[in-house]
């Protein structure tokens, strides 16, 4: 029997039984619609959790400054001041690192720890001394009015975050740059909004949105470098250069090289404390890739379940079907139907079943991942790989669960069923 | 009439046995069946159940292979093939017709009867020609888009007749074919027959039904697996074997 019509009379005979097509195939349509919806809902947590990763720029080594866990100790040390504390990446740091060969440039910030209050609540914002290239390094946008530049010198010019605008102006203020802000006793004016898309936390300042800028001169001519701070009636003065370093290298191929350099360096001259700590975007990308993967191994196993239960399904309904139609094949087989034709015959049902079901599935899958982006608001995303993938892997599954009761079908002894009334 | 036919052979069985194994014991159901069809002949096989006629059916349908004995269909030796070979041999040299007919609900008539083509891989254009053709010849032109449960008994006969003929056959084996109709829609299949009899298809009917036994040109008794008398209504004389 030549192939198409072999083909037409396997569809053929599915149409005939539409509504026990459709109950027979529901087993791999959730299955494969499940699969879609997982693969979906964890390429999307995937997608976000890299673009914010990627955010940071994968050509950047962040260096930054940890508060050591030592505090509350023995504080005092030579200079006499019993509350002072310093720690942190220094000046000499900085210098060192710049000097390194693969170090392009390093933007600097620092936290001058004030309290932003609004009226007296006190609110999760910073406000932060930065060099004047910390915006192009942090991956930053100007949303409105300009960034600090150096024309700002010590003056109280500053750019705020986008979060900054939502928390200390009302609604009804649309532009506020030329605005005033005041921290402490201090006056500043805004002369931008800037913003960061993915929301990306920096370590030592946390996430560009919650700042407020000034120039790193302004910072130490109004504040200096200490911090004064009073926490249960202790007033402590803290000591820091620097929060962050972003540093940007000049051949990403040698990132690796000059993080173990900075590394090692930095644990030489802050051995006695572990103030600093360093993070690297690039790296931190592949472990999440690493992640990842285990998760889709994970997940693809569950699936693999739930598509294995559904074509057991199938293979069950298809041996019932042909142990039904035993005077079908009885009658072809007397009118010159080969064994092989009787086989292609009902595996062809059964990978047309499987197919459907699939195609069907990757569909719901589809529609599944939408409402949950919908009604979860958590994000989805499809590959084309994986709605390739869930189709062949149905049709396997069809050639899989549907060669035995094919097989079955062929060996039925005409004889028999043909006697059979 | 009968001098002057041609005598040329269409099966030839000689020493035909079957016998059937269980653990235990053989039970023989045909000990050595001997007859020659000729090509045009109408052959009535008659014997009362129990007499090894189904048995009969099944090997010269080549449903079923004969533990012993040589059987020719159209000079080919069928005894020694495989069942991709008989299946074949089955589809272009056989026509089968069944005591229930045995159509196909779903298929149309035309489809069912193209349907032994399918399996001759007959071009799509040729089975349309030859299928509506024969639906001509069985009278049923007007139903080629009916489906079998819109069409009486004799209806069906008609069309798995026509089935039976699309393959250009050695030989039409029909088995039972008025079984399942009423006496006068038996008479119009019969008379089917007997058309195409005149038209040179050579038929093997097997019946337990002795009411048509002048029909037939032959008609080989079987008895406990053996032929015991065969008739010839054309020479008019009965040959009767000892059993």
């Amino acid at each position: 029997m030549k192939l198409h019509d072999q083909l037409w009379l396997s569809f053929h005979n599915l149409m005939l039984h539409k509504v026990r097509s459709i109950l027979t195939s529901l087993g791999i349509i959730f299955g494969v619609g499940s699969v879609i919806a997982m693969l979906a809902i964890s390429e999307g947590a995937k997608i976000q959790a890299l673009a914010q990763i990627e955010a940071m720029g994968t050509d950047k080594i962040i260096v930054s400054t940890r508060k050591p866990p030592t505090s509350g100790k023995d504080v005092s040390d030579s200079s006499g001041n019993s509350m002072m504390e310093r720690y942190g990446i220094t000046i000499a740091d900085l210098d060192h690192i710049r000097k390194m060969d693969n170090v392009e440039e390093v933007a600097v910030a620092r936290n001058s720890r004030k309290k932003i209050l609004s009226g007296m609540k006190r609110l999760d914002l910073s406000l932060v001394g930065v060099s004047i290239d910390f915006m192009e390094f942090s991956r930053s946008q100007l949303v409105q009015g300009r960034w600090l530049s150096s024309i700002d010198g010590i003056t109280n010019n500053c750019v705020i975050g986008s979060n900054v605008k939502r928390q200390l102006f009302s609604l009804g203020e649309q532009n506020v740059i030329g605005s005033t802000i005041m921290v402490e006793r201090d006056i500043f004016r805004v002369v931008g909004i800037v913003e960061n898309l993915h929301g990306t936390h920096i370590p030592g300042i946390g996430s560009p949105n919650d700042c407020i800028f000034i120039t790193i001169m302004a910072s130490d001519s109004i504040y200096g470098k200490k911090s004064y701070e009073t926490s249960n009636r202790n007033p402590s003065v803290e000591d820091v250069d620097f929060d962050t370093f972003i540093i940007r290298v000049r051949d990403v191929s040698y990132i690796d090289f000059t993080s173990k350099r900075i590394s090692s360096y930095m644990a030489k001259r802050h051995a006695d404390t572990k103030d600093w700590t360093i993070l690297v975007p690039l790296d931190l990308l592949k472990q999440q890739e690493q992640t990842q993967n285990i998760f889709t191994i994970v997940m693809s196993s569950i699936a693999g379940i739930s598509l294995l239960v559904g074509g057991i399904g199938i293979m069950n309904i298809m041996l019932a079907n042909v142990y039904e139609r035993r005077k079908e094949i009885g009658t072809r087989r007397a009118l010159g139907a080969q064994k092989s034709d009787i086989i292609k015959q009902f595996l062809f049902e059964t990978i047309f079943l499987t197919s459907i079901g699939g195609s069907t599935g990757v569909a719901l899958g589809v529609v599944i991942a939408l409402c949950v982006t919908h009604y979860a608001g958590m994000p989805t995303a499809f590959s084309l790989w994986f709605i390739l993938l869930a189709l062949l892997i149905s049709a396997v599954i069809g050639v899989l669960f549907g060669t035995y009761p094919a097989w079955k079908a062929a060996q039925q002894n005409p004889i028999e069923v043909l006697r059979s009334e | 009439m009968a001098g002057a036919r041609e005598r040329k052979e269409a099966l030839h069985l000689a020493d035909i046995r079957k016998t059937y194994y269980t653990e235990t014991v053989e039970v023989p159901v045909l000990k050595g069946v001997n007859y020659d069809v000729w090509r045009g002949e109408f052959i009535g096989i008659m014997g009362s159940s129990g007499s090894g006629k189904s048995t009969m059916l099944n090997i010269l349908g080549l449903l079923d292979k004969p533990t012993g004995g040589e059987y020719r269909l159209d000079g080919l030796n069928v005894a020694e093939m495989s069942d991709f070979e008989l299946t074949r041999v089955r589809n272009v040299k056989i026509g089968f017709v069944f005591q229930a007919f045995n159509l196909f609900p779903h298929l149309t008539v035309q489809e069912n009867i193209e349907v032994p083509m399918l399996y001759a891989e007959v071009p799509a254009k040729k089975r349309h020609e030859v299928s509506a053709y024969m639906a001509e010849r069985v009278k049923l032109a007007h139903r080629l888009n009916h489906r079998p449960t819109q069409l009486s008994g004799g209806e069906c006969q008609r069309v798995a007749v026509a089935r039976s003929l699309v393959n250009n056959p050695t030989f039409i084996l029909a088995d039972e074919p008025t079984g399942n109709l009423d006496e006068k829609t038996g008479a119009e299949i019969m008379n089917l027959f007997h058309e195409l009899h005149d038209a040179g298809t050579t038929i093997v009917m097997v019946t337990h039904n002795p009411y048509y036994e002048s029909h037939y040109d032959r008609v080989i008794y079987l008895r406990n697996g053996m032929v015991w008398k065969i008739i010839d209504n054309i020479a008019g004389s009965t040959q009767e074997f000892p059993t």
